[in-house]
């Protein structure tokens, strides 16, 4: 065990099928990426729009954001079918709490909400890393990011997917201000500091993942609602 | 399951290493010496196959011996540790690698500086001011992080190996109790015996 | 877990106008266990020629001592110093010549011609080299490393923008690698001299 490392590992291995012969798997990864960015009064989500399988190009225009109620955004990444089952759950759920109790659900009833539902397939769970972004009770931003077991954590950035790893550091850096030691702790983002924030990162992304482009739908959702704005990302 | 660490500070640098020779579940010696002499002011303790540790100790030793005669000089630490670690690279790529990992420590007579090198059994070294081998250093890193500084004396350096010790008493699974330490310096190697740290 | 991320590391080279610069973390490991905080990746080769090494740690070391043998030799041989795209097709060739059981490293190549012009170079561990002209990433945090290059990078920067544009780059992408990291050294390479300076970074 001390001296567990061989040198006759192969340098590079052929690419293999996605599906095993013997072994059938249930998870399929759509690729695409999400992020968030809390503001002051304001959260931001971003989502491209690609959904491929390997190789191949599925569809260029497949949203993996949605509107939940007036005030919320989820955002789901990794698996495209998964994501849109779990949406369409907690949009009947939200629609049940708004008939029950005579008005929405408020945004962290909804993210104890995406939580508990997620833990109930604790043994066969959705392949999805969620967002959930939107308006609190005292009318601040806030993101809500969770892994696919359901564990949660509001965060003021947050990016998913298959370019998490490019996207996470640079917001950081541009939303976290870490590594720059005369930052204010205290500065608040606005609104077009964050959107282009979202669209250097997804522009950068875009020319290193192959997963990630075409389209880039970015909500922006406030006390007035959610603004929905949609732009091109290249295509190749 | 050796345990080897090493500190080393401005003048002087101390190494610690296990007695103990095992195969599988047995003990078959309790009073294995795993430091060799290669110059007057610097030795290695090594770690890892048995056969391994000794045969590539004493190709070593007879080495650097050899360089000394020849050129009635010694090489200095970093020499001797890049020789090591050379040699072990090129068995590293060779039919039957060598399974050693080695603590380089010595004094350097014409600088006045003691230095620590750590090879490990894929020849990646580098030069630091504590180090530890195998599992042992999942137990004696954390106590080195804490108490070292650049600047400790002998004694405090003495000091963190019974800290050190204590830590590997209590928390290790194999109970070693007996160790070879040794230091070198200005005067040359000298054996610390257990009895009088 | 592959060979190549056995010791963690992180290199990344840029260039600028009329300097280029190269960056590496500090860290030295044995898969989660940190080493040494204090572990060079990137070593100079001329007064104009820097190269980079993220891999396994032993074949860092046997191929700096390599390279460092043929400039040597080189400029023994050809009484002057080895040009760096020269030197970058002599990291490819000693490289391939290992295609079947290879050195676990892949280098970054950061040099200025004799036109002072930058040149930056990076491969893959068999030696399939890239000349790209804004800049090359290596390592374990190579993702993190593009996604910051990516977007903080610009063409035409001076010697204190490009250090502060890929210091950051360097330091926000090891911050999310647990495998590298623990400081880093950035050398800026300009007609008048390469500036070298150390940064302080997170220990965690």
């Amino acid at each position: 065990m001390e001296f567990g490392l061989q040198l006759n590992e192969r340098p590079m291995e052929a690419p293999r099928e996605a599906h095993g012969h013997n072994h059938w798997n249930p998870y399929v990864d759509t690729g695409g990426t999400s992020l968030a960015i809390a503001g002051e009064d304001f959260v931001l989500v971003a989502s491209d729009t690609r959904q491929s399988d390997g190789y191949n190009i599925n569809t260029r225009y497949d949203s993996k954001a949605f509107e939940l109620s007036n005030k919320t955004v989820l955002a789901l990444s990794i698996c495209s079918a998964d994501g849109k089952r779990l949406y369409e759950i907690l949009e009947q759920r939200a629609q049940l709490y708004f008939h029950k109790h005579d008005k929405p659900i408020g945004t962290e009833a909804l993210a104890q909400l995406l939580s508990n539902t997620l833990y109930s397939r604790r043994m066969f769970p959705y392949y999805v890393f969620p967002i959930l972004a939107g308006v609190k009770a005292d009318g601040k931003g806030v993101a809500y990011s969770y892994d696919a077991l359901g564990n949660m954590k509001d965060v003021t950035h947050i990016a998913y997917g298959s370019a998490a790893a490019l996207v996470q550091p640079f917001l950081d850096s541009q939303v976290g201000f870490a590594n720059q030691r005369n930052a204010d702790p205290n500065r608040q983002l606005t609104r077009d500091q964050a959107m282009r924030i979202a669209i250097d990162a997804f522009t950068g992304s875009t020319e290193r993942d192959i997963y990630t482009g075409d389209w880039l739908e970015i909500f922006v959702v406030d006390a007035t609602g959610v603004h929905k704005e949609v732009r091109e990302l290249k295509h190749d | 399951m050796d345990a080897q660490f090493a500190i080393a500070g401005k003048d002087f640098a101390i190494s610690v290493a296990d007695k103990k020779v095992t195969r599988s579940i047995v003990t078959m010696k309790h009073d294995k010496d795993k430091t060799y002499n290669l110059t007057p002011h610097t030795f290695i303790s090594v770690a890892g196959e048995p056969g391994d540790t000794d045969n590539f100790s004493e190709y070593i030793q007879a080495n650097i011996r050899l360089y000394s005669i020849r050129n009635s000089q010694d090489l200095t630490p970093s020499e001797t540790a890049n020789f090591i670690r050379g040699e072990l690279a090129n068995a590293l790529r060779s039919r039957r690698p060598y399974q050693v990992n080695t603590l380089v420590t010595g004094y350097d007579k014409t600088t006045g500086k003691a230095s620590l090198y750590w090879i490990d059994y894929l020849s990646a070294m580098a030069k630091v001011p504590y180090a530890a081998h195998g599992y042992c250093s999942y137990f004696v890193y954390s106590t080195m992080d804490r108490e070292y500084s650049p600047d400790i004396s002998l004694e405090k350096g003495l000091d963190i190996v019974r800290k050190c010790m204590a830590s590997l008493k209590q928390r290790f699974l194999v109970d070693f109790s007996d160790y070879v330490i040794k230091v070198t310096d200005k005067q040359g190697i000298r054996e610390i015996p257990m009895s009088e740290l | 877990m592959s060979i190549m991320q056995y010791n963690g590391s992180a290199v990344v080279a840029m260039t600028g106008k009329n300097c280029v610069a190269i960056a590496a973390d500090k860290r030295l490991g044995q898969r989660a266990l940190t080493v040494d905080m204090g572990f060079d990746k990137v070593f100079p080769m001329t007064n104009r020629l820097y190269v980079g090494l993220a891999g396994l740690a032993t074949d860092v070391k046997t191929l700096h001592d390599r390279f460092r043998m043929h400039v040597n030799l080189y400029k023994h041989r050809e009484e002057r110093t080895i040009a760096p795209k020269t030197f970058a097709h002599m990291v490819s060739h000693m490289l391939y010549e290992r295609r079947f059981g290879p050195y676990f490293v892949e280098p970054v190549i950061a040099g200025l011609d004799d036109n002072q012009q930058p040149f930056i170079c990076n491969m893959d561990l068999i030696g399939c080299p890239n000349f790209p002209n804004d800049f090359v990433v290596c390592g374990t945090a190579d993702e993190n490393l593009f996604g910051m290059c990516e977007s903080l990078w610009e063409p035409d920067l001076g010697p204190e923008e490009l250090f502060e544009t890929i210091s950051q780059a360097l330091l926000n992408a090891v911050d999310r690698d647990a495998m590298s990291g623990w400081g880093a050294i950035v050398h800026i390479l300009t007609p008048d001299g390469v500036i070298t300076r150390e940064l302080k970074g997170r220990m965690d």
